[in-house]
């Protein structure tokens, strides 16, 4: 270890003039590189004004300041020791100090052993997804060291739990403060238990990043209250714990962040999967049947709380086949379903999904991805599934794919999403995947007056049997529905090719007619689907695709270009079927340099765009497919190697991608 | 006062088309009987099918009849009761459609136990393919796809559905129409799920279990001194054939219980789902977000 004064030299030299956030953050993907793990060529000399994302404040008496309330921290550990509660707790901090919260999961598929690690990133802007690099790793074992080292952000610093494991000098990066800290240790001769190093922890972050104690304590209170007097006492006293034990030992050495409260405001702190749940109880949705895969589980069980407060019903079937032939009778019964699952349930539901969309029958089907193929990594992030959604089942129906970017959008998207299916009477999806639905973020109160409830041509008044029609053709071809129990509307529905009244029938004019019935709802529904959203300067020469989860690393790699005096647009989908070709085409047409930026090893929202696009040489993927979201700069470097810097990459094919692997 | 209901009542404008002779014309005609002596109204009746010859069934009903995918009509009408519970829903299909490819779902429907009636119209071998072997086929039954004699044992389906906590389970034989009337009404009165599997030759692929056949090989198990359908064991005995030395298949009700419906385990509301005021609980549903304040 170095001494305390050079210790706060060091970190006094990074508050020379002109140094920021970004030049620290080239440092960092230099160090990267030095490592041999970031793939991705340097790019560095370039003119344009910098911008200065904000000023950096000094104060003497700590040593100075180098992030202020811009953090974002890493607790790795084993499955099932804690990081995750830990890590909802200081999110939950975060939140009540008034910082925009974004959190990430990143664990293994057991429940026991096992490294995982829970990313909280605070900031004073939203920020939907993480920031290129970890500020403060809070790791409990060796291992978590060893995985994470190296993405701290130069002049970061870890907390590790020295109790039983020392960190090799090799790893011990002296760009980044180390504090030991015997958190197990403690725990046990402090407070006789081991499993208080958690909270501890906490203490310890608390006090090196200067967290109002009150608000802490108010936090803590607010979360083990109802766990008795006896688990609020102990984790009161693991704070008191940590933040004593950094007093006693590293009062000179301060960690160079500093976090200071602002107004929580009327704001909420949410997961993406409680938000879908949540938007489809306010959409009407009353029944709904699933079977717990990961990372849709959470989705069933939310609703298994919930919903029968409002008079639904919430079945954990034997299996996805019929969990989707369920949300089907139900919906065929006139309530508002749905069914939430994964890669592996949603291949399952694939037929049925064809039998609602000839049946006409309503349903939403929420598929939270995770990377495949197969178990492929269950609980680990990834974009592969839209082909699947788009074009899986034998034969052709009308569909619709939306895609939420944001925990406030799954909300309203999942709500919408019956509307939708109603009026059209058709199967709708809502894509998302673990980098989202499993995230949880800060977001403003959600407006549950926007929600209205519309569904479409269902009748409950009695009709007249013999007239009455349930495929009966019309303009917009959608059909008067009725439901089970209506007065002279008793009718056959068949999966087999049926005539306007259900009977079922081979002849080839009714079956040409009824194609285009059921297809041409695709077009009569364009003005109902909720519109892409343009983010950036709308005349910029770089024009980015992508939607879900990289919206958030998308937004903030456009908003750091823009800085360096790049300007870039982003067309964020929300709808990803029908296909927006219009609005695509547009998006594309005067582009100079085209990213379609997805989690997916081919490429399929790329491919869609080429459909409507044609080939062109000024193309480019930007995509990931690890298990792991995208960091901003990883989009950044990759946009920068194409639009600033042409050398080597003019000799590859044109087919080619920017593959971004660390 | 209600209009007193016939089987003409039960009738659809398209005719069956089914083979001459087919078992399932007589499992359909005691059904519509069944429906209109217990005065259902058409518009109250839910009526699901699965994929095969018997899956047609539904589209000879007037009803509000639902045509679904190969084998899982169960979970299609469970969710109808459960959306419903004021409706009359049965489902319907055949040997494989039940016990192959939907096997898994009669298992969980017995287990679930809504207020759904399943009738499993069975002949032993797959008809709409064009007679291969079914779970129900004898072991060394020949046919196009068990040229070599069908190596597999065939499944006892309403012993697997007593294991399983069935609550009602009954057989019958679709050429005794008025005893398969009674069966499929009392299993409709029943509350819980009720199967009835009907014996129903196929009388284009099926040579060996024919209607002789049947009528050799069946017995009612009302008829047995003592018989007591709340048995449970007794039940066992006489679906394993072990009571009845000569082996022939028991038929009648074979055993019922009363156990809690699914509906009244869920503790489902009074007013059908199908009925709930989707404006309403505004406060309530705003109340939600507290949590994540």
């Amino acid at each position: 270890m170095i001494d305390p004064a050079a210790h706060r030299a060091r970190i006094a030299g990074r508050l020379e003039p002109g140094s920021n956030d970004e030049d620290l953050i080239r440092e960092w993907a230099r160090h990267e590189r030095s490592l041999g793990g970031y793939r991705l060529l340097c790019v560095h000399a370039r003119g344009g004004k910098r911008h200065r994302a904000r000023k950096v404040t000094k104060d003497s008496s700590s040593g100075g300041v180098l992030r202020q309330n811009n953090l974002e921290i890493m607790f790795g550990g084993q499955a099932g020791d804690g990081s995750l509660s830990t890590g909802d707790l200081i999110a939950g901090i975060f939140k009540r100090m008034g910082l925009e919260v974004y959190t990430y999961k990143d664990f293994p598929s057991r429940i026991r052993g096992g490294h995982t690690n829970y990313v909280i990133r605070a900031g004073e802007r939203p920020n939907y997804g993480m920031a290129d690099a970890v500020d403060a790793l809070v790791a409990f074992d060796l291992e978590a060291v060893e995985a994470h080292v190296d993405e701290l952000r130069p002049g970061g610093f870890v907390v590790f739990d020295c109790t039983s494991e020392s960190v090799p000098e090799a790893i011990r990066r002296s760009d980044v403060t180390w504090y030991d800290v015997p958190l197990a240790k403690i725990a046990k001769e402090e407070l006789g238990l081991e499993l208080a190093r958690n909270t501890i922890s906490l203490g310890v972050l608390a006090k090196l990043v200067g967290m109002d104690p009150a608000l802490v304590r108010r936090e803590v209170t607010g979360v083990y209250e109802r766990k008795g007097e006896k688990v609020l006492a102990l984790n009161v006293a693991a704070i008191e714990a940590g933040a004593s034990y950094v007093e006693r030992h590293y009062a000179e050495w301060p960690s160079g962040y500093t976090l200071s409260a602002l107004a929580d405001g009327d704001r909420l702190l949410m997961m993406g999967n409680d938000a879908i749940a949540y938007g489809a109880l306010v959409g009407g949705c009353r029944f709904m049947a699933g079977y717990p895969i990961t990372p849709a589980t959470d989705v069933l069980e939310w609703m298994a709380k919930h919903l029968p407060k409002f008079g639904g019903v919430v079945v954990q079937a034997e299996d996805e086949l019929a969990a989707i032939n369920m949300v089907i009778g139900a919906a065929f019964a006139g309530v508002r379903a749905m069914t939430a699952t994964s890669g592996p349930g949603q291949a399952l539901m694939t037929e049925a999904i064809g039998l609602a969309g000839v049946l006409e029958i309503p349903v939403v089907v929420v598929e939270c991805a995770r990377a495949g193929p197969s178990t492929g990594l269950p609980t680990k992030t990834e974009q592969s599934n839209l082909n699947h959604l788009i074009f899986s089942g034998h034969g052709e129906i009308p569909r619709v794919v939306l895609a939420p970017g944001t925990v406030e959008d799954s909300f309203y998207l999942a709500a919408r999403a019956f509307n939708i299916a109603e009026k059209y009477q058709c199967p709708v999806f809502l894509l998302t995947e673990q980098a989202l639905c499993q995230s949880k973020a800060t977001l403003p109160q959600l407006d549950i007056d926007a929600v209205a409830v519309d569904r479409g041509k269902l009748t409950t008044e009695p009709v007249v049997f013999g007239e009455y029609e349930r495929f009966a053709f019309t303009a917009d071809g959608v059909s008067p529905r009725v439901i089970p129990g209506v007065e002279g509307g008793m009718h056959l529905a068949p999966g087999s090719e049926h005539n306007e009244a259900g009977v079922i029938i081979e002849d080839a004019a009714n079956r040409k007619r009824m194609m285009d019935k059921r297809m041409s709802k695709l077009t009569a529904m364009r003005r109902d689907l909720p519109k892409p959203i343009v983010h950036g300067d709308k005349c910029a020469d770089i024009a980015i695709f992508g939607y879900g989860s990289n919206r958030g690393p998308i937004v903030e790699a456009l908003d750091r270009l823009g800085r360096d005096g790049i300007a870039a647009r982003f067309f964020e989908f929300r709808t990803l079927w029908p296909f927006p070709e219009s609005e695509v085409a547009a998006f594309a047409a005067e582009a100079k340099h085209i990213f379609v930026v997805e989690n997916n090893y081919s490429g399929q929202l790329e491919r869609l765009i080429r459909y409507v696009t044609g080939p062109l040489a000024h193309m480019h993927l930007i995509n990931k497919y690890d298990g792991k979201p995208f960091r901003p700069i990883e989009i950044i470097e990759a946009i920068e190697r194409r639009a600033l810097l042409r050398g080597p990459i003019e000799e590859e094919s044109q087919s080619q991608s920017v593959r971004v692997k660390r | 006062m209600a209009k007193v209901l016939t089987p003409k009542d039960f009738a659809t404008a398209t005719p069956a088309w089914w083979c001459a002779g087919c078992g399932d014309y007589g499992v359909l005609s005691a059904l519509k009987q069944a429906l209109a002596e217990l005065g259902k109204a058409p518009k109250d009746v839910a009526f699901v099918s699965g994929i095969g010859c018997s899956g047609k069934i539904s589209g000879y009903v007037h009803s509000y009849a639902f045509h679904g995918v190969h084998g899982r009509a169960l979970p299609v009408a469970t969710a109808v009761k459960l959306a419903n519970h004021e409706l009359t829903v049965i489902a319907a299909g055949g040997d494989g459609d039940g016990y192959a490819i939907g096997a898994g779902h009669f298992l969980h429907a017995v287990r679930r136990n809504p207020n759904v009636t399943y009738i499993v119209m069975d002949n032993q071998t797959y008809g709409l393919t064009k007679g291969q072997s079914s779970p129900t086929s004898a072991t060394g039954y020949v046919t196009g796809t068990s040229p070599g004699g069908n190596p597999d044992a065939p499944i006892n389906g309403l012993a697997v559905a007593l294991a399983a906590g069935g609550s009602f389970l009954a057989r019958g034989f679709s050429a005794h129409p008025k005893k398969l009337v009674e069966l499929l009404k009392v299993a409709i009165e029943h509350e819980g799920f009720s199967v009835v599997e009907v014996m129903s030759p196929c009388v284009t692929y099926n040579k060996i279990n024919t209607y002789a056949w049947f009528k050799e090989n069946t017995y009612y198990v009302d008829a047995a001194p003592g018989y007591d359908e709340r048995d449970r064991l007794r039940a066992f005995g006489v679906l394993a054939a072990g009571e009845n030395a000569d082996g022939k298949i028991p038929l009648g009700v074979l055993y019922r219980d009363s156990r809690a419906t699914l509906e009244t385990l869920m503790h489902l509301p009074e007013q059908p789902l199908t009925k709930i005021d989707l404006t309403s609980m505004h406060r309530e549903l705003a109340a939600l977000s507290n949590a994540y304040a």
